[in-house]
């Protein structure tokens, strides 16, 4: 093993980092305001990439637009898919939310493969960025870095969103008591469906993201990455926004060097491979690695 | 400026309120006393619009001259914009929010800067060791300062009239009478107060008028100072023989 090869890997593990990233951050955020594990999530990832399809193949955006494009179409089915299936839903035990979550996801599957098929799609991408360009011993894709940035700079705005501004502010204050929030005069209702919109959104545009790198699509291309963006989540610290980010990048770079690093006929356990490692981080920290309280709500 | 009539208020299966009736008149502190479970906190909750009641009205007119409006037609966001400010049981501080900003939360629906950083000053004064703590996340504060705390982010929304529950809750006495001082302060500078309180005797001593709630109806009613002479309130709640 060269070090270019590791180093290769390393990149290819922080995209698929940044990815899961994004995606986790979604699951964190739905989950910290409304205590409600979001099976739909994965399918709001492939919302995102069909989005994208659209925008870039079809309607030929230029690729910045279509990243805008992309985060308004997944913020739009989030909000959708609150006001439909969760809100009605507040106040009634967790479970329930938890199977309206999946009637979502079925729905929204099998809307997706009956107008559009399950036949997977082919992705492509502008020549730029498929170009090369060269880092220390090995070259790497422009649409690499760009993955990694654009997750970078989303998740910053995001943090810095919710630390420093007003209505952050108040979706902290609405994630941990519903009640004294509402007596602050915070309206709470906006705050889950701001929750839903954002999260959503980074959500598509990490389905955008895994078109540009993988090169295909299909309706049901959620489900797998849903599922580790979950487990992401959970390792960071279900309900944190950077414990979602972290776990993001740590299972994407440990599931890669997973299957790069050894040998080949481990491979096929790859997602075995992310199950084992939630259960491992879970014994040793059952809040994750930057989760905190060990409370439920009541 | 607030008038509860005959509200039935139902709470987790049990009907928590029955036919309760009170009024609040400007400047006053009124004081709500009765004994665990006999409704207090409910009432308070049903003010404030986290809970609606079954039949009654509530009434409330921010300005002497203003007609009154039904509160309990209106969202709990409402009601504060309206001008009434709910310190809930058990002070309930934000702990992932940091002192300075478990007081700026309270000031939510307000857009004057100037306006809140002058009343972020005020409650300075009036609690110090909020400025000295402004930084640190809320649930690090001891008992007593998170009721200061609690206070202060109550004020922070320049209510007409403040709903205080239990403020004595846990708290060293000491730390009470100080609660109670500022309680005093905050009534002369023009906030209408209704406190709820199980610590009867400090209530009805800074009570211009008292109310005593008992199986989720008023039983009792007058100034502080009868009720504090009044031989059944004694014997049920000041622990006289």
């Amino acid at each position: 093993m060269t070090g270019a090869y590791l180093l290769s890997q390393i990149v290819n593990g922080l995209v698929l980092g940044a990815m899961y990233a994004l995606i986790a951050i979604g699951f964190s955020m739905i989950y910290g305001i409304v205590r409600l594990i979001n099976f739909a999530h994965g399918d709001i990832f492939a919302v995102g990439a069909f989005a994208a399809l659209g925008s870039i193949a079809i309607a030929a955006l230029p690729f910045p637009l279509a990243v805008l494009v992309v985060l308004l179409a997944g913020a739009l089915v989030g909000l959708l898919v609150e006001r439909a299936a969760f809100r009605p839903m507040r106040g009634a035990p967790q479970v329930t939310g938890f199977i309206a979550s999946l009637a979502v996801a079925i729905i929204l599957e099998n809307l997706a493969v009956m107008t559009i098929t399950a036949q997977p799609r082919t992705f492509a991408i502008p020549a730029w960025l498929g170009a090369l360009v060269p880092l220390g011993s090995i070259s790497v894709r422009v649409v690499d870095i760009a993955i990694i940035v654009l997750a970078l700079v989303l998740t910053a705005a995001l943090v810095g969103f919710v630390r420093f501004t007003r209505t952050g502010m108040a979706m902290r204050a609405t994630a941990e008591n519903y009640g004294v929030a509402r007596l602050m005069g915070i309206n709470i209702d906006r705050m889950i469906a701001l929750a839903f919109a954002i999260g959503s959104a980074l959500a598509a545009v990490a389905g955008l993201m895994w078109g540009a790198k993988y090169g295909q699509i299909s309706p049901l291309m959620g489900t797998v990455p849903g599922l580790k963006a979950f487990v992401a989540a959970v390792i960071g610290g279900v309900g944190s926004i950077s414990g979602a980010v972290l776990g993001g990048f740590v299972l994407g770079l440990a599931e890669v060097l997973f299957v790069g690093l050894l040998p080949s006929e481990f491979s096929a356990f790859r997602n075995a491979f992310v199950f084992a490692a939630l259960i491992l981080v879970l014994l040793v920290m059952p809040n994750g690695l930057i989760g905190k309280s060990t409370e439920t709500r009541a | 400026m607030l008038w509860v009539d005959d509200i039935h208020v139902r709470r987790g299966g049990t009907h928590a309120l029955r036919g309760a009736s009170l009024e609040v008149r400007r400047g006053e502190i009124v004081a709500l006393i009765g004994a665990n479970g006999a409704g207090k906190t409910t009432t308070l909750a049903t003010i404030s619009g986290l809970l609606r009641p079954r039949s009654g009205t509530v009434r409330f007119a921010a300005e002497p001259d203003a007609a009154p409006v039904e509160l309990s037609a209106m969202k709990a966001e409402a009601i504060v914009a309206a001008g009434v400010s709910h310190c809930p049981e058990g002070r309930q501080i934000f702990a992932n929010l940091s002192v300075a900003e478990n007081l700026a939360i309270g000031a939510f629906l307000r857009r004057d800067r100037e306006g809140i950083a002058s009343d972020v000053a005020d409650i300075h004064r009036l609690f110090p060791i909020l400025k000295e703590r402004a930084g640190v996340p809320g649930d690090r504060l001891s008992g007593g300062e998170q009721m200061m705390l609690a206070i202060g982010r109550a004020l922070m929304s320049r209510p007409k009239l403040l709903l205080l529950d239990e403020p004595s809750l846990g708290l060293a006495p000491r730390l009470v009478e100080q609660i109670f001082d500022i309680l005093e302060r905050i009534r002369d500078e023009g906030v209408t107060v209704l406190l709820v309180e199980q610590n009867a005797a400090m209530a009805l001593d800074i009570a211009d008028r008292a109310y005593v709630l008992e199986a989720g109806s008023i039983v009792l009613q007058g100034t502080g100072r009868d009720l504090a002479e009044d031989p059944s309130v004694r014997r049920a709640y000041l622990g006289a023989a």
